[in-house]
């Protein structure tokens, strides 16, 4: 059994594989949450289209459980510190998701009318 | 030996304590960022006030290599000054002396200086900069860190304490600072911690760096342990000395009047136009806070954790008051478990020094999630309760927009023994919002409805317009009067005026228990 620590979204998972050798039965691979729940690590290649983004972009979360009411950026735009990315109602306000720095958007993980819960990664700043 | 030699001996003694631990060790120290402990004092004092207490102490080390150990002044230097022309005791620990380590006789010069402060009423300073307890002397340090916390407790509501961060502050060192009212720490030079990034490792296995784990900003933006952060060791001392001209001496006096050339009655067209038309969309509470105090100026305390209240310090007609708001442009404004616990600390801290309470509301309620129920909001929230019950200081609320269901309650309002409850015509003070509360008390009208949601946007807009304001508080008394924004600040200090000489008496009691 072997662990390896996977990143996914900006969250990380510790992961315990094992070796499955010729014919020998082997108990099911245990994957355990490093961080909060959340979808089943082992799954490969991930839905989500932030699968590509590189470890080194920041993250821009969801401060609060809420709805995406617009997003003003797409993948590829530059942006700088202090845009509204999008814009979030949660607490009957419409509250708007800044850039925390200047740079690149290269993901975008949310589309307007999303249901979005506190910590989701909304897009990604390289 | 005769009295020039001895006046010779006597200077020769003094320069080479006042040299610390030597030329090269000094080069260090700057090299790093940092000034020395003498320098940092300098900083703070009024020029040539500082007086030194206690420069020939001596550490009294037998174990180990410590009888050969010299620590020109004990690798702190203490005593007392005045600062903007008010007293204010000192101590600085030396790093350039054995590290500025904590031994016994180092927090025998501390203790003397906090129980001076203590006597005097003054307020004391105390800049960290040291790499924690003095191990060769083993319990006697430890000793040393008890009398300390000791009376970090005993002056907490007595005199305002200070706490400067400008180096490692680690281990047991760091709950000091924790006991005290206000902690600066200075960027990339000051770090706390109780356990370093090495014991984590070896323990948990988490790698993380000093900065990360426990820099200015780790502590000012997520633990909340520090309440201020500065560039450098000049700009922190700059920062201290502003803070401290908003405070009194101690518990029994009241904060020192400044010169005010702003009109005390002055009307502010602006106020009227900050917050917008549709409840939905967020402004910076800011604007409002520094259109309403003294010259616009407003000292924020914690201005990077829980930024959905505002906390700070300010003036009306030259008088100190504390400001409590929320903030609509971060989580809505909403209560949570931090923005509850930075506020309650900040109104004991004014009520225990005579500073009136102003509020500004604007808020939708508490925050809802698993994580804040988990963390404990119930716990947390109640602290705000309690400390806004608590204060016995004047409390003016001025309710801006949105004040709903227990966030109501717990922003200062009446029924928490508020003096004065203004609500602007934008107010909005209610048991919850029109759209949940017109789904539950309309809930079989919409259901029954032919078309259900033409009910319930009818339903809403019903709601509304009966509850969604100010004035069905006002018919009760629970807000005592509806004014025009502009006139703010006017009406903020005839009410300060009024309430001057406010006197509440309150049951005998030892202390309460504050929910922790």
């Amino acid at each position: 059994m072997r662990k390896f620590v996977i990143n996914v979204n900006g969250k990380s998972y510790e992961v315990e594989v094992e070796e499955i050798r010729d014919g020998a039965p082997v108990a099911a691979p245990v994957s355990r949450p490093a961080a909060a729940p959340a979808p089943a690590p082992k799954a490969a290649p991930a839905a989500k289209p932030a699968a590509a983004v590189p470890a080194s972009a920041t993250s821009v979360t969801a401060p609060m459980p809420g709805t995406i009411l617009a997003v003003n950026v797409k993948e590829g735009d530059t942006v700088n510190e202090g845009d509204v990315v999008c814009v979030l109602e949660a607490m009957k306000m419409e509250n708007e998701i800044m850039a925390p720095k200047a740079g690149k958007i290269v993901a975008v993980n949310v589309t307007q009318g999303a249901s979005v819960n506190s910590g989701d990664v909304l897009v990604a700043i390289g | 030996m005769s009295t020039i030699d001895k006046l010779n001996d006597l200077q020769y003694r003094r320069s080479v304590i006042e040299q610390g631990g030597g030329a090269d060790k000094v080069k260090k120290q700057h090299e790093s960022g940092k000034l020395t402990a003498r320098e940092r004092i300098n900083l703070l004092m009024d020029e040539g006030s500082f007086i030194e207490v206690d420069a020939f102490v001596k550490h009294r080390g037998t174990e180990f290599d410590m009888p050969n150990i010299e620590a020109p002044g004990e690798g702190v230097v203490t005593g007392y000054g005045t600062v903007d022309g008010r007293l204010v005791f000192v101590y600085a620990q030396d790093f350039t002396v054995i590290g500025g380590s904590l031994g016994e006789m180092h927090a025998k010069k501390i203790c003397k200086v906090m129980d001076m402060a203590m006597e005097m009423g003054a307020p004391i300073v105390g800049i960290n900069d040291s790499g924690g307890a003095r191990i060769q002397e083993g319990i006697d340090a430890l000793s040393g860190f008890g009398e300390i916390f000791y009376r970090n407790t005993l002056a907490s509501g007595v005199i305002p304490q200070i706490s400067v961060i400008m180096g490692p502050c680690a281990g047991g060192a760091v709950y000091s600072p924790a006991i005290t009212d206000f902690t600066f720490m200075v960027d990339k030079t000051s770090q706390m911690f109780i356990t370093g990034p090495q014991v984590i490792k070896a323990v948990t296995g988490e790698d993380v760096s000093f900065e990360e784990l426990g820099g200015a900003m780790t502590h000012n933006s997520k633990s909340g342990v520090a309440h201020f952060m500065s560039d450098n060791d000049e700009a922190c001392m700059e920062k201290v000395k502003l803070l401290l001209s908003y405070l009194p001496s101690n518990n029994l006096s009241d904060s020192p009047m400044y010169e005010n050339n702003d009109d005390l009655n002055r009307l502010s067209q602006r106020l009227t136009e900050i917050v917008p038309d549709d409840a939905n969309k967020a402004y910076d509470m800011k604007e409002i806070i520094t259109e309403v105090v003294d010259n616009g100026d407003f000292f924020e305390v914690h201005p990077h954790f829980a930024q959905n209240i505002i906390v700070g310090f300010a003036r009306m007609n030259g008088r100190t008051v504390g400001i409590i708001a929320n903030q609509p442009k971060v989580l809505a404004g909403s209560l949570d478990v931090n923005s509850s616990d930075k506020a309650a600390r900040f109104i004991r801290f004014c009520d225990s020094f005579n500073i009136p309470l102003l509020t500004f509301t604007d808020v939708p309620g508490y925050l809802p999630g698993v994580s804040q129920e988990h963390n404990g909001i119930i716990r947390h929230g109640a602290k705000l309760l309690y400390a806004y019950s608590e204060a016995t200081v004047p409390k003016i609320n001025v309710i801006v927009r949105k004040a709903y269901g227990g966030a109501y309650i717990a922003m200062s309002s009446k029924h928490l023994g508020a003096d004065m409850v203004f609500a602007w015509p934008t107010a909005e003070i209610a048991v919850m919002g029109p759209e949940g509360a017109a789904n539950i008390i309309f809930r079989k009208e919409i259901a029954n409805a032919a078309d259900p949601i033409a009910t319930r946007t009818e339903k809403i807009e019903e709601y509304r317009n009966k509850f969604a304001n100010p004035y069905v508080a006002a018919a009760r008394g629970y807000v005592d009067d509806v004014i025009e924004p502009d006139s703010t600040r006017p009406r903020i200090i005839s009410a300060l005026e009024m309430l001057a000489s406010k006197r509440e008496n309150r049951p005998a009691k030892k202390h309460g228990n504050i929910p922790v």
